[in-house]
């Protein structure tokens, strides 16, 4: 079943949260305007994404990580985000969950990648090498 | 030696304004809080461990992308953060806008002025119905 990004919306309650709870009491959002930030929302996930896996397909990596992520905010210009989001990480790190137990399988996944392209390096070194004999 | 009554004595019962003036202060310390947690620096208002938005929507987005093949759920959760971060920023940032037109209520030119005048939000520029 395959999904276009229009059909996918974050949560209007959740995104009403957020944004009452970053402003101050006594203003007032008004329908369009949620409307537009959730709108944004997405476009950023999805620019985001693109972004970090450039730096994902660049290191020749089938799959997106955090390193990704935190390099492709540096790359849109929202530095400010680097900090709380290593520190969310960092708190993720502490306080394990079952959710997490989904992600080793994942990350088996990516050891498994991760060798084989480990096996690729050896062959750009001789490149590089010989680049450097010319 | 004889106990005078200069030791206060205690009320057996509540006084009920003394209670509703510890409700009082205790609401003024909460709204304290939060009157701080607003005028602090940004990145001082405490966010909590887990993500506010749905990871399972937030991945099905980022595989609408049809270079995506595989996302760790560390990544997930990170760019879930990251735009819990980017919605309070266009928030506040959009709040300018309408403060300057002496409006209490955030409506979508305020967004619009912003996403004009702020580089980080060129890339929303046109993709907004």
């Amino acid at each position: 079943m395959a999904e276009r990004p229009e059909d996918l919306n974050l949560p209007n309650a959740v995104i009403t949260r957020i944004i009452k709870e970053a402003l101050p009491d006594g203003v007032n959002v008004s329908k369009e305007a949620r409307r537009a930030i959730s709108q944004a929302a997405s476009v950023f996930v999805l620019y985001a994404t693109s972004c970090a896996n450039n730096f994902a397909l660049k290191a020749k990596r089938k799959t997106l990580n955090a390193g990704d992520v935190l390099a492709a905010m540096e790359e849109m210009e929202f530095e400010r985000f680097l900090e709380p989001l290593r520190e969310a990480l960092e708190d993720k790190e502490k306080k394990p969950d079952s959710v997490n137990e989904k992600s080793r399988e994942e990350e088996e996944e990516e050891e498994e990648e991760e060798e084989e392209r480990m096996e690729e390096e050896p062959e750009v070194e001789a490149e590089n090498d010989a680049e450097d004999e010319e | 030696m004889a106990a005078t009554a200069a030791t206060p004595v205690t009320p057996t019962e509540p006084d009920p304004d003394r209670c509703v003036s510890e409700e009082e202060s205790r609401g003024a310390e909460v709204e304290e809080e939060n009157t701080q947690q607003h005028t602090g620096p940004a990145a001082a208002v405490s966010h909590s461990r887990l993500s506010k938005l749905p990871l399972a929507r937030i991945k099905a987005l980022m595989k609408t992308d049809p270079d995506v093949s595989l996302a760790s759920q560390e990544s997930v959760f990170i760019i879930a953060k990251a735009t819990e971060l980017f919605v309070e920023m266009i928030a506040k940032d959009s709040l300018v806008y309408a403060q300057q037109g002496k409006r209490k209520t955030l409506q979508r030119k305020d967004l619009d002025n912003a996403i004009e005048a702020i580089d980080e939000f060129a890339f929303l520029e046109g993709t907004l119905d």
